[in-house]
């Protein structure tokens, strides 16, 4: 099976990639869709990762650093293919697919760029299935494929090949963001398609496309499953403290305190890091990553970012199931709870 | 030490702890009427397994390390029934935490420093009877410091039983000092019960004699079976300041002649009726004249003594006092008219009986009076009024009570001595022509009877025998057609005759 994702796919595109995307900023996401917009024309191949030649070299694309550094500091346009090349130098072989690390926002409209700039395949999948705030918490890494050599490349055209052991390249990598201006494009897991078949979550890029048509509900989306824990208002937003996490987060803890409008009336207490990683009711859990909590707005249906959550919004706060890979053992040790310094 | 009173060994409840144990002061939200039997520090969720029952579950490190874990850790304690969840304060917003301690029914505790918490409340969990004689002890060594004085002293209790609201009322109920209690309605029809909240402990406070000086009552939530007992114990130990409070006050009283004088004044001011809880400077003097045993509600009596033929001086008011005291037993006596006054609670009879005794006692010739019984000090200016008007009646050595006066009495209190020369005065042209005394026996007759028939019955003479006599009266210048002058010579007839 292949197909092409083109102008008239973009948009189903990338509605779909926002359905739970959280931190996603307007004004970056309205910016990368526009450069997406002028690079589809001809379109992107989609392929499944069997479908190509078992030895060709693929490399994952993702956007690193802050969102609003983008909106800020605008790119140069090639950044994208900037980073593959400079990988395939590092690795001594050209790179023949690209693969989205994960398909939030952005992060799905960066692969495709590169896709289009590069001209070579775009992955029909991904490495969450979901979204996590490191650059390793991926379901490459459980299945063993190293992030590095990574290659960054920023909007001021610098470009950075980093070579390093595994579950050193996030302490790596952020200092380096900073210092090429706040966010750059990364390209990183080089593997060969034969492995990536095995790695990745599987068929969610036309899984997002259909769940994107306006016709489509929510979750279709979703491959694994989704629940609704509860419709309430937000009584309170507070900040936590700061957790002891091994590389520690991008941005400060904090707690949103719902209260459930109908049934039970319940406390629900999402508690959140990045994103949110705990959902209690009445002190009892009742949803943990590695499974992706959200809350949307009841008012447009909107992803409500944790950062712009305020008390006397209504929400409903639903679960993503996550890939079963991130139930193993090995796989809640890098996306579980604990990832995110919570004991429970 | 002896064994300890029923009650003492139960185990303390966490409100206990918080309002007057090593708790005090923290911020509690949940009714906490669960109690603790040991005390377990948590640092991480997982320990929350072997948390038995009754256990005052204390947060410290991961367990506390923000609302969620908090959340979390109340929801475990319910689970196993755990009595209470003490967290830093640091943990959780007040808002969410009263929400959950709601919903779940387990109480949430917020204390600054959990890990000295831990220790105090394990150390109560495990002696509940040293912990509750902790407090005993604090609040006898405050008392000690307090001194004399109701109000300190009433100060001390409701500091110290934090959660309990003690009052000192006055014999007849009425409040002294303290916490006010919320006003009770009076029962409703027959049998019904009053209103207000059960005592969680009552204890008398006698006075040197050995009556009713008042009552110490604290009310309050029942936290545990053995707080009852505690604040009983408490409020006994005040007994003792109290009871040297009210000594102190009528020594004081009782030197101060003036003083007392003063306050019975003041307490039979005529005060706007259904002021009292407006009126700070009457309920002192209540307060006072209970400390000095002195009646304050009906049905109350006055009396006046006075000495006979003579005003009281200044000098006497302290002799009199003493007298009075001694004979008609602990009552106001102020200087009144010609003499000393007061009101006592002994019925009539008996208060005539001992106003005689006071009487023949007292250095100087006496009389005494007694008003009418009042229902309250409001009604007492009548009372004393009637007092009075009995007192002058009065002969000498003698009590005359006002609710048996009538115009007997009140001819009879003439001070005949003195009128008797006028009278002769007046009366003597007709002497000089009453050679036998029939003429004037014959005026008196016909002013007595109102007129000469009834006279002449009265005499036992024909009637003309009357008029003829009359005439020789009006002969030698007596105008018995004139008021002014009948009623000169009815009191001068009077007075010779009589």
């Amino acid at each position: 099976m292949s197909r092409r994702i083109g102008l008239a796919e973009l948009p189903a595109y990338a509605a779909g990639s926002r359905l739970f995307a959280t931190g996603a900023t307007e004004s970056s996401f309205r910016l990368t869709l526009d450069w997406a917009r002028s690079l589809a024309g001809q379109g992107v191949e989609l392929v499944a990762a069997g479908e190509l030649a078992p030895g060709t070299r693929c490399a994952a694309v993702t956007l690193a650093g802050s969102m609003i550094a983008l909106s800020e500091q605008l790119p140069g346009g090639d950044e994208p293919a900037g980073a593959v090349r400079t990988l395939e130098r590092g690795l001594g072989e050209p790179v023949g697919a690209v693969v989205a690390l994960n398909l939030a926002a952005e992060n799905a409209l960066i692969p495709l760029i590169a896709a289009a700039t590069l001209d070579v395949p775009l992955v029909d999948g991904d490495g969450t299935g979901r979204v996590f705030p490191l650059v390793e918490q991926t379901t490459f890494t459980l299945a063993g494929i190293g992030a590095a050599p990574l290659a960054l490349a920023g909007a001021s055209g610098e470009l950075v090949l980093l070579d390093t052991v595994p579950g050193r390249v996030e302490e790596l990598l952020r200092p380096l963001v900073l210092a090429v201006g706040g966010w750059a494009v990364a390209a990183c897991y080089p593997m060969s398609a034969r492995d990536l078949a095995g790695a990745q979550v599987a068929g969610t890029v036309s899984r997002l496309l259909e769940a994107g048509r306006p016709e489509s509900a929510r979750p279709s989306a979703v491959p694994f499953g989704m629940r609704t824990l509860c419709e309430g208002r937000i009584m309170a937003v507070e900040g936590s403290p700061r957790r002891d996490t091994g590389p520690s987060l991008p941005s400060l803890p904090s707690s949103i305190v719902v209260e459930e409008s109908q049934g039970l009336r319940r406390l629900v207490r999402l508690e959140a890091y990045n994103e949110i990683v705990l959902a209690l009711a009445d002190g009892a859990v009742v949803a943990t990553t590695p499974d992706q909590i959200c809350m949307v707005s009841t008012r447009d249906g909107a992803v409500v970012d944790v950062d712009r959550a305020v008390p006397g919004m209504d929400v409903e706060v639903i679960v993503v199931k996550a890939a079963p890979v991130w139930h193993t053992e090995r796989g809640l040790e890098l996306g579980g709870p604990r990832a995110f310094g919570l004991v429970l | 030490m002896s064994a300890p009173k029923a009650g003492w060994e139960a185990p303390v409840t966490v409100a206990e702890l918080v309002t007057a144990g090593p708790l005090a002061g923290a911020l509690m939200y949940g009714t906490g009427e669960k109690p603790v039997h040991e005390v377990r520090i948590v640092d991480e969720p997982s320990a929350f397994g072997t948390v038995a029952p009754h256990t005052a579950v204390v947060l410290v490190g991961a367990a506390a390390s923000g609302g969620w874990a908090v959340e979390m850790a109340m929801r475990r304690a319910w689970e196993q029934a755990a009595a209470c969840v003490i967290a830093p304060s640091s943990g959780l917003s007040p808002a969410s935490g009263a929400v959950l301690a709601e919903r779940l029914g387990v109480t949430l505790i917020f204390v600054d420093d959990p890990l000295v918490t831990a220790v105090r409340v394990a150390s109560a969990a495990a002696r509940p009877e040293a912990a509750r004689m902790q407090l005993v002890a604090r609040a006898a060594t405050r008392l000690a410091e307090a001194g004399p004085s109701a109000r300190a002293v009433l100060g001390v209790l409701n500091a110290e039983l934090q959660g309990a609201s003690v009052t000192f009322l006055d014999r007849y109920g009425r409040h002294l000092a303290g916490r006010r209690l919320p006003d009770r309605e009076p029962p409703e029809g027959g049998g019904g019960r009053p209103a207000g909240p059960a005592a969680l402990a009552e204890v008398e406070v006698p006075d040197q004699e050995g009556g009713l000086l008042g009552r110490l009552v604290a009310h309050g939530s029942l936290r545990s079976p053995g707080w009852p007992p505690v604040v009983r114990t408490v409020l006994g130990l005040a007994v003792a300041p109290l009871a040297a409070w009210s000594a102190t006050a009528r020594l004081a009283a009782s030197r101060d002649f003036t003083l007392q004088e003063a306050l019975a004044v003041r307490l039979i001011e005529r005060r706007p009726p259904r002021e009292e809880g407006a009126s700070g400077e009457q309920e002192s003097a209540a307060a006072r004249a209970a400390a000095l045993g002195w009646p304050v509600r009906g049905p109350l009596t006055a009396y006046l003594v006075r000495p006979w033929g003579r005003r009281a001086g200044p000098e006497e008011g302290l002799a009199a006092q003493a007298v009075i005291a001694a004979t008609v037993g602990r009552v106001p006596v102020t200087r009144r008219g010609e003499g000393w006054a007061g009101w006592s609670a002994l019925p009539p009879d008996d208060l005539a009986e001992r106003l005689r005794e006071c009487v023949e006692a007292l250095p100087w010739p006496s009389a005494a009076g007694i008003g009418t019984t009042v229902e309250s000090l409001e009604a007492m200016e009548d009372s004393l009024l009637g007092a009075e008007a009995a007192a002058i009646v009065a002969e000498r050595g003698a009590v005359a009570r006002a609710d048996r006066m009538g115009p007997a009495e009140l001819l009879g209190a003439l001070p005949a001595g003195v009128l008797r020369a006028p009278a002769g005065v007046i009366l003597q042209p007709l002497l000089a022509i009453d050679k036998d005394g029939t003429l004037l026996e014959t005026l008196t007759a016909v002013l007595d009877e109102g007129g000469a028939l009834k006279a002449a019955e009265r005499l036992g003479v024909h009637r003309n025998t009357v008029t003829t006599r009359l005439e020789r009266i009006k002969a030698v210048g007596f105008d018995l057609d004139d008021a002014a002058t009948r009623l000169a010579i009815q009191l001068a007839c009077h007075v010779i005759l009589h």
